[in-house]
């Protein structure tokens, strides 16, 4: 693999040498300030942001796994939280001289961030130029591509392709006398099942296992869960024009699904997100899990994180409602601030990380959920991968389907807090949620603008 | 006479203003660099919160745009989350303020005996307060969990609970509550503690000769002397208090519903989630003001206090 690495690495430096020297040649001003990819005697350095959950192991694990590729160009990576990142982005790529070359950017972002105009174009002018023949953009999942797309330009790779499944724990089914779940499941089975599931599993007369566990806090993600249950019962969250579609029967319907979860969650889960509900599956206490895609290795595999074994754990898309299974994607984009004086460094950087060959070191060696239908269509090195890659393919089939992602537009953000808001208060019972849904309808025009 | 007498007057005055003026000029030596690094470090990011607070906030320059005059104020005041923010901010002062003072100068009071270990168990005290507010909001997060937490494992001893913490919106106040009581309690018994022996022995004594006893000298000798430390210690812990955000931030997120969010969660998620920096800046300014005239009128309480005879 790493010689195949290396050969595409040979041939993006050729490729990229030559779009160098043409530019240079018609004196394209733009190509010349940039520091290209370095060499021994005067490396380039890159600087790239990243969200505080990966920075480290891209820092330590993907780095010099590139570096092998490229040993020119030094790439610092910044850990960033995730509360601030926005804020900070902004500030960074609208700035004339950006510190950062590479932004590792939530999807969500994206419009917002592209339409300050300060990201570059990925698909044409210098960028094009300095794109390898061999780097295949049409083997992407549209749904995953398309992330880090904003009015028909193309300003992000997809790195990271999270998506929101199901995960479940075959112990607990069977003790409470039930088939494991099959992607066929319906909501209406589910519902049914989930009473079985709040069970005394060692017959002290103490309940100490529960059906379900998900985000319920007050905070962005929890939407999301309602929105896939929306999405598989073929409603919207939002219309073409990025006007609210969810104050209807469907809404209230999948927000009441949402809250319902709650009858068969621990005690305290009204107060668990992320974390919470990763540590009561992965400590055997909940029988399914709605939790991201790319949470598997640690709680399946890896001793050190989980209770549970492999055989025990299955993943797969949340229900299937009236038009199909449920997801929601979350995407984390490469994207290169246009001001940045390292373009083509930055690109030969990003480029290398969503390649054909990028992606299958990631995906086999890191467990990150990969975006390329190559990757997850090949035979993963490790067998525990083959049910993550399946999930994986079964869920960018859905979320394409039902279009099971965030709102796409430049106050995105301002919209979710509306959203996250008025969720946050149906679930703890504050309001009934159809006023709720009203609430964040009427409030959403005015957080758009 | 009557002109030596108007001669030595008139030297008196002179010499009265020049020391007047040399004193107004020593003081404001010293006061001078602490004023100029003030101004500084609070004026300038003041006012540029307030010019953003009267603009619209231009997301591509990422700098105050056009003047739009009060809308932003007329927006934040029409806006309920505000309100419903002010009022959390308020129900959490109510039962925290009070609590911390009480138990801070009651502890001080009952360790001001002498006795074995007062040192040490002076020095644990100061442990909550070096740790990091967004820690021992994961701490207590922990602990307080109905799942895995020592806290209703402990009360189930005593036959109370299981309680859920943070799943219910009062509990969920009283819990940002007992947290932030953790971490400041220890503060006022220092406080507490140096006034306590700051005050005059012989005036116990005294009393302890006459036969009151420790109840009676408490309120009627301790309490009294302490009034004007009590206001002022309260004066301080309001500013530290009303600036409340980071514990609810690690520890509820301002949840479940709306129960924890305080008004600085609030103005925080309308500026860096929505980034809407100038509704929050109007917010802010509307904060600082509304604070501004309450601490006025706790300091003018607490000098009442001080000069009563």
């Amino acid at each position: 693999m790493t010689r195949k690495i290396q050969k595409i690495g040979r041939r993006t430096v050729v490729v990229s040498g030559l779009a160098v020297m043409a530019a240079a040649a018609l004196g394209a001003g733009a190509s010349a300030q940039d520091a290209g990819l370095g060499t021994a005697e005067h490396p380039v350095e890159i600087r790239v942001s990243a969200n505080e959950s990966f920075a480290n192991q891209m820092q330590t694990l993907v780095v010099p796994e590139f570096n092998k590729v490229y040993p020119n160009i030094k790439v610092t990576v910044d850990s960033v939280p995730f509360v601030e990142y926005l804020a900070k982005a902004m500030l960074d790529i609208t700035s004339p001289s950006p510190l950062y070359d590479v932004a590792i950017v939530d999807e969500k972002w994206v419009p917002q961030l592209a339409s300050t105009g300060g990201l570059a174009d990925l698909k044409s002018g210098d960028i094009a130029a300095w794109t390898d023949v061999g780097y295949d953009w049409d083997d992407f999942y549209q749904a995953a591509l398309s992330s880090g797309e904003w009015s028909g330009v193309q300003y992000g790779v997809p790195l990271r392709s999270n998506l929101l499944l199901m995960f479940y724990n075959k112990t607990l089914f069977e003790k409470a006398g039930l088939p494991a779940p099959t992607p066929e499941l319906t909501w209406t089975e589910y519902l049914e099942q989930l009473p079985k599931l709040v069970q005394d599993t060692n017959g002290d007369g103490q309940v100490d296992a529960w059906g379900i566990d998900t985000y319920f806090i007050r905070e962005p993600n929890t939407p999301a869960i309602w929105q896939a249950i929306l999405s598989g019962n073929g409603g919207r969250f939002f219309d073409e024009n990025a006007q609210p579609a969810f104050n209807n029967e469907a809404g209230i319907s999948a927000l009441e699904t949402h809250k319902k979860l709650l009858d068969y969650a621990p005690p305290g889960a009204l107060s668990h997100g992320f974390t919470e509900s990763l540590q009561a599956f992965r400590q055997g206490q909940v029988a399914t899990l709605f939790n991201w895609v790319s949470v598997y290795k640690g709680t399946a595999i890896d001793a050190a994180t989980t209770t549970l074994k492999p055989e025990e754990v299955g993943v797969q898309a949340l229900p299937v409602g009236s038009v199909s299974g449920g997801t929601y994607r979350g995407v984390w984009n490469g994207t290169v601030p246009a001001n940045s004086q390292n373009k083509q460094a930055a690109w030969a950087f990003l480029q290398w990380l969503s390649s054909k060959e990028g992606e299958q070191f990631y995906a086999n060696e890191l467990g990150i959920a990969p975006a390329r239908q190559s990757t997850l269509n090949s035979t993963p090195k490790y067998d525990w991968l083959v049910p993550v890659f399946t999930a994986m393919r079964q869920g960018f089939e859905v979320a394409a389907q039902g279009e099971m992602w965030t709102l796409r537009h430049p106050r995105s953000d301002a919209a979710l807090q509306v959203i996250t808001d008025e969720t946050a208060r149906a679930l703890a019972n504050e309001i009934p949620v159809a006023e709720a849904l009203q609430i964040a309808a009427d409030r959403i025009p005015e957080a758009l603008q | 006479m009557t002109t030596e007498t108007t001669t030595y007057r008139e030297r008196r005055v002179r010499s009265l203003a020049f020391a007047r003026i040399g004193d107004f000029a020593s003081r404001w030596t010293f006061m001078l660099p602490a004023a100029i690094i003030m101004i500084a470090m609070l004026a300038y990011p003041i006012s540029y919160m307030t010019q953003i607070s009267f603009s619209r906030f231009d997301l591509m320059t990422f700098s105050p745009g056009e003047w739009v005059g009060w809308d932003n104020y007329a927006k934040v005041l029409a806006d309920y989350r505000f309100w419903s923010s002010l009022r959390v901010t308020a129900v959490y002062l109510v039962f925290a303020l009070p609590l911390q003072i009480i138990l801070g100068f009651g502890i001080a009071y009952l360790i001001h005996a002498e006795w074995r270990g007062r040192g040490l168990i002076r020095g644990l005290f100061i442990i909550p307060m070096v740790v990091a507010p967004v820690v021992a909001g994961g701490i207590w997060r922990m602990m307080l969990d109905p799942l895995w937490g020592i806290a209703n494992y402990f009360l189930g001893f005593f036959g109370i609970g299981p309680f859920d913490w943070f799943g219910d919106p009062n509990l969920a106040m009283a819990s940002v509550v007992i947290i932030d009581t953790w971490r400041w309690t220890p503060f006022i018994v220092l406080i507490a503690s140096a006034a306590l022996l700051s005050l005059p022995r012989d005036v116990f004594e005294a009393a302890e000769i006459d036969g009151a006893n420790w109840w009676q000298m408490l309120c009627y000798i301790a309490l009294p002397l302490l009034a004007p430390i009590i206001a002022a210690t309260f004066v301080v812990r309001w500013l530290g208090a009303v600036k409340m955000f980071d514990i609810v931030l690690s520890a509820t997120l301002g949840g479940p519903g709306a129960a924890t969010k305080v008004i600085n969660l609030f103005i925080y998620e309308e500026a860096f989630r929505s980034l809407r920096f100038a509704e929050s800046s109007a917010m802010a300014v509307l904060v600082l003001v509304g604070t501004t005239i309450l601490t006025g009128i706790f300091l003018w309480g607490s000098r009442r206090l001080e000069n009563e005879p």
